[in-house]
């Protein structure tokens, strides 16, 4: 019984051996069992001499050292083939060599002293400005090969990109988001409400009340006015707005109670 | 007293810029001032805060930060250049690129022999300061990030560099950083971004005290890098810091416009553990304060809402006196209006521009009361814009209207208009006599043959004016030629005499038919603010800048017998107390015995006939002399009639046809056009 359950446990062993990922002794240990099935039982197990068993292995690690090799020299030729690719096409992308002579030696005469902000820059206007002095009374523009036009930058720009970027940062520091700023005429506005005395808004919101903004308080205005020092005879502007000069005289009247208190209050 | 028509002028635009950075000079008693615009000012604090000298800006010229070595002005900004000025000829006399970038800080050592710049590369550059110039010495050694402030060690040996999220302690012989404190950033949402350190202040005791972004002051221990104690002041930032000469008190602005004040003070009496307690707080500003200045007796602070706010302090200075008063700086101390008299045109000197208007007509009269229609509006002319960078120094229109001449610190230009129904035409005189160069101050003679250009060394350049030619006359130079720039230059109406003042004091006068110097007046201790020369009298007529008023006869080359009773009875306590000065000085040709004077807040009729008003008496008293009968008006008025109904005052003059002109500047249009402030929630709204 044990024999033929042995035989049922061997093949099932058998067939699961027979994957080519396994090694060479387990396929050799598995055929040589097979093998021994085929036959008999009772067979001594088959003798394999020590040399041979060694070949195996080193012929197994040589394979495996082979094929490492070899996906190695695969992958070493596709980077080769990439990198010969993009040489080519920067090489297709860049000008002809001529071309680009012609425009460094010319805009090596044109450029003018910059700003100087960086000490390279320093360096190189220091040495554009001898080859400029070599080389004086030269038009300001001139046209190569090509479409290309070299011209001198008219007044350069003034404020350099360091002096932008330091400026966006103070600015960002204390005006940016998340500053918590509100406007004047909001902060304005607040005066006037807790202030003692309230009068109009210095700016409306809808600015379609009236004109009452700082521009149109261009126009001038002459109130008649009698005091003991003299009469003052100042004229009004009249206003398009009905509206709006009706605020403005109340303005002005109240500036004028308004200073008539504080000389009260002074004396 | 009689009828004037007043035109009141509200289309002057004028917008002052913000205050950037300040230096004191406690020896000189001088306050520099940087503004936005690149302008720098100087206030004489020994003569009742007076704006001495102005060097008008330049529109690429971002000031950082100013420093006063010895008697020199030094300053720093985001351009990368410092930049040394002369300030007897009011320009800069040179600049020294740092090649570090945009330069953020610049500190003197306490010995006066090294200036330490910091810079946006991460670098603090040391610059030898020489006799002529300065040059640079070294380098520290190189951080990671900008550094944003600096401050020596009283003894020379270290400095502290502020930066971001960080501040550096350098020892100053080797360069290298020994310590790093770091700062706390803010809480909450503020742990995102990084924490700025605005500014650090070194003390003798070896403690640096710092101001930064999240609102704290932090007291740290140079010796062993920690921190001692921290205050949190502000929801916003700490903008600026300043310690006193003697290093009891620190003062730290805020962008809430609050100045907070810290006092070294020992936790009980006598003993000696002095600890840095909160003080007092000041609330002299709407908007950010970004300069601060500690003097031995006052706070000075200046920001963003243009205004420079001296507060002395109560525990240095006697009480209720003018010397305790509270002083807030507005306006510059100089005419930006010109009037020209006979043709009714209006010159307004901007900073890049000049704009020339037309004032309006009306021809109806009526009562008091009443609004009257105008029947012709004011009318721009004329917009004159600056070639250049350089700011406008100075401007002057001739009283016919005819010629318009302006200067800055490199050129001087001249221009004939013609006006003729309507049309405007103008031309360019281009070539100018070369004399005419670092001009401060024009004025046209009257009948607008002659250009007067003050130049330098004190020598003032007669030039004639003829269709379209400009020629150099005569230069007119007084004896002992006085080192101080002209700020003042009147010529009389008869076309006699040419007055012209320095600013330390002197003011020569000039014979311009025999073209030579008539009289020197004797120099007085205050700087002159206004001059004039009364058309029929021939007196000088100036006001100082400590209010007092002198009448000199130019004729018998000396005091008038007016201007020595007012000297021998004083003038009126109410009038000294005043803290604008006079910027105009006009007369009535109908009335000579009139003098119109103005300031900021008010202006004043001298009547030179009546007497003059006694210190118990009240100054102000033109209301009640309204009220009372005409018989008991004869006994009660006095020489000063005031007027306060127009403010602010930038301007007034008089027309020849007697029209006064009036040109204010409303505050609150000033203020509407500001930076945006701080949103603060007030209880109640």
């Amino acid at each position: 019984m044990t024999s033929q359950h042995g035989i049922m446990v061997k093949s099932k062993r058998g067939t699961t051996t027979a994957s080519p990922k396994k090694s060479a002794n387990t396929e050799i240990t598995s055929e040589t069992l097979c093998q021994g099935l085929e036959s008999s039982d009772d067979d001594a197990p088959e003798e394999v001499t020590f040399g041979d068993s060694k070949n195996e292995a080193l012929r197994s690690l040589k394979l495996a050292l082979d094929s490492a090799k070899r996906e190695k020299e695969l992958l070493k030729e596709k980077r080769r083939k990439r990198q010969e690719l993009f040489q080519e096409q920067k090489k297709r992308k860049l000008l002809p060599a001529e071309v680009l002579e012609e425009i460094e030696s010319a805009s090596l005469k044109k450029v003018k002293e910059s700003s100087a902000a960086e000490e390279d820059e320093a360096e190189e206007t220091k040495s554009l400005m001898k080859r400029r002095e070599k080389k004086r009374a030269e038009k300001h523009t001139r046209n190569l090969e090509g479409n290309y036009t070299v011209t001198t930058m008219k007044g350069g720009a003034a404020v350099s990109f360091q002096q932008k970027s330091a400026e966006d940062f103070l600015q960002s520091r204390l005006y940016g988001p998340g500053r918590l700023r509100t406007t004047n005429n909001q902060m304005l506005s607040l005066q006037n409400k807790r202030g003692s005395q309230k009068s109009a808004a210095v700016q409306f919101v809808k600015k379609d009340w009236g004109k009452l903004q700082t521009q149109s308080i261009k126009s001038m205005f002459w109130v008649f006015l009698k005091c003991s020092c003299g009469i003052f005879l100042i004229m009004e502007n009249k206003c398009e707005d009905n509206y709006a000069q009706n605020l403005t005289s109340e303005y002005f009247f109240i500036q004028i109670v308004l200073n008539q208190t504080k000389h009260a209050k002074k004396e | 007293m009689g009828e004037f028509v007043v035109h009141r002028v509200r289309f002057f635009d004028y917008m002052p810029s913000a205050i950037r950075a300040m230096a004191f000079n406690g020896s000189m008693q001088r306050l520099a001032v940087a503004r936005g615009d690149g302008a720098v000012e100087i206030f004489n604090f020994a003569d009742n805060y007076f704006q001495e000298k102005v060097i008008p800006g330049r529109s690429d010229r971002a000031i950082e930060a100013l420093c006063w070595v010895r008697g020199r002005l030094f300053s720093a900004g985001l351009s990368g250049e410092i930049i040394e000025y002369d300030l007897e000829k009011l320009r800069p006399r040179y600049s020294v690129e740092a090649y570090g970038g945009p330069i953020w800080t610049i500190s003197c050592n306490s010995q006066e022999t090294l200036l330490g710049v910091g810079c946006e590369d991460g670098t603090v550059k040391m610059f030898e300061i020489l006799e002529e110039g300065i040059q640079f010495q070294r380098n520290l050694d190189r951080q990671k990030g900008r550094i944003i402030s600096l401050s020596w060690h009283p003894s020379g040996a270290q400095i502290a560099a502020g930066m971001i999220d960080m501040i550096r302690i350098f020892d100053a012989e080797t360069g290298h950083a020994t310590h790093r404190l770091l700062v706390e950033r803010g809480l909450g949402t503020t742990r995102n971004t990084e924490v700025v350190v605005w500014s650090v202040a070194f003390l003798s005791n070896d403690t640096v005290i710092s101001g930064d972004s999240a609102g704290k002051v932090q007291i740290w221990d140079a010796v062993t890098g920690t921190l001692i104690r921290s205050h949190l002041i502000t929801k916003w930032d700490v903008l600026g810091l300043s310690v006193s000469q003697d290093e009891s008190s620190v003062i730290a602005g805020t962008s809430e416009g609050t100045v907070v004040q810290f006092q070294a003070l020992a936790s009980t009496m006598g003993q000696e553990n002095n600890q840095w307690v909160r003080t007092r707080t000041f609330k002299n500003h709407t908007h950010d304060v970004r300069a601060l200045v500690h003097t031995d007796t006052a706070v000075v602070s200046g920001g963003m809402d243009t205004q420079l706010v001296v507060r002395p302090l109560l525990d240095k200075v006697e009480k209720n006196t003018k010397e305790s008063a509270l002083r807030k700086i507005l306006f510059p101390h100089k005419s930006l209006v010109c009037c020209a008299k006979k043709a009714g045109l209006l010159l307004f000197q901007f900073p890049d521009h000049l704009e020339l208007w037309r004032l309006g007509e009306s021809s109806a009269k009526g009562q008091a009361g009443d609004r009257l229609p105008v029947m012709k509006n004011p009318e721009k002319l004329l917009q004159l814009q600056n070639k250049g960078e350089d700011h406008i120094c100075c401007s002057a229109v001739s009283p016919c209207g005819s010629w318009v001449a302006f200067s800055t610190v490199s050129s001087v230009r001249l221009y004939k208009l013609q006006l003729s129904n309507g049309n405007i035409s103008i031309k360019k005189v281009s070539k100018l006599p070369k004399e005419l160069h670092s001009v401060h101050q024009l004025c046209f003679s009257s009948d607008s043959s002659r250009l007067f250009a003050s130049s330098a060394q004190a020598s003032v350049v007669v030039a004639s004016l003829d269709q379209l030619q400009c020629k150099h006359l005569h230069t007119l130079k007084p004896k002992s030629g006085s080192s101080q720039p002209i700020h003042l230059l009147s010529a009389s109406e008869n076309g006699n005499w040419l007055a012209a003042a320095h600013t330390d004091g002197q003011i020569h006068v000039f014979n311009l038919h025999k073209l030579k110097l008539h009289c020197t007046l004797p120099v007085y201790s205050s700087c002159p603010t206004a001059i004039a020369i009364h058309p029929t009298t021939g007196h000088l007529l100036s006001a100082h800048a400590d209010q007092q008023i002198f009448e000199f006869s130019l004729k018998l080359k000396e005091y008038t017998a007016w201007s020595r009773s007012l000297q021998r009875e004083g003038l009126h306590p109410l009038w000294l107390q005043r803290d604008t000065p006079i910027t105009h000085i006009a007369f009535n040709r109908n009335k000579p015995a009139h003098v119109f004077l103005h300031d900021a807040f008010m202006f004043c009729i001298i009547d030179q006939s009546l007497p003059l008003p006694q210190a118990r008496k009240k100054l102000y008293n033109q209301m009640d002399l309204k009220t009372i009968s005409p018989q008991k008006r004869i006994q009660e008025s006095h020489a000063f009639k005031i007027c306060k109904m127009f403010q602010h005052l930038l301007s007034v003059d008089l027309l020849d046809d007697s029209s006064l002109v009036v040109v204010e500047r409303p505050l609150a249009d000033i203020v509407s056009q500001l930076p945006p402030p701080v949103r603060q929630k007030k209880f109640a709204t």
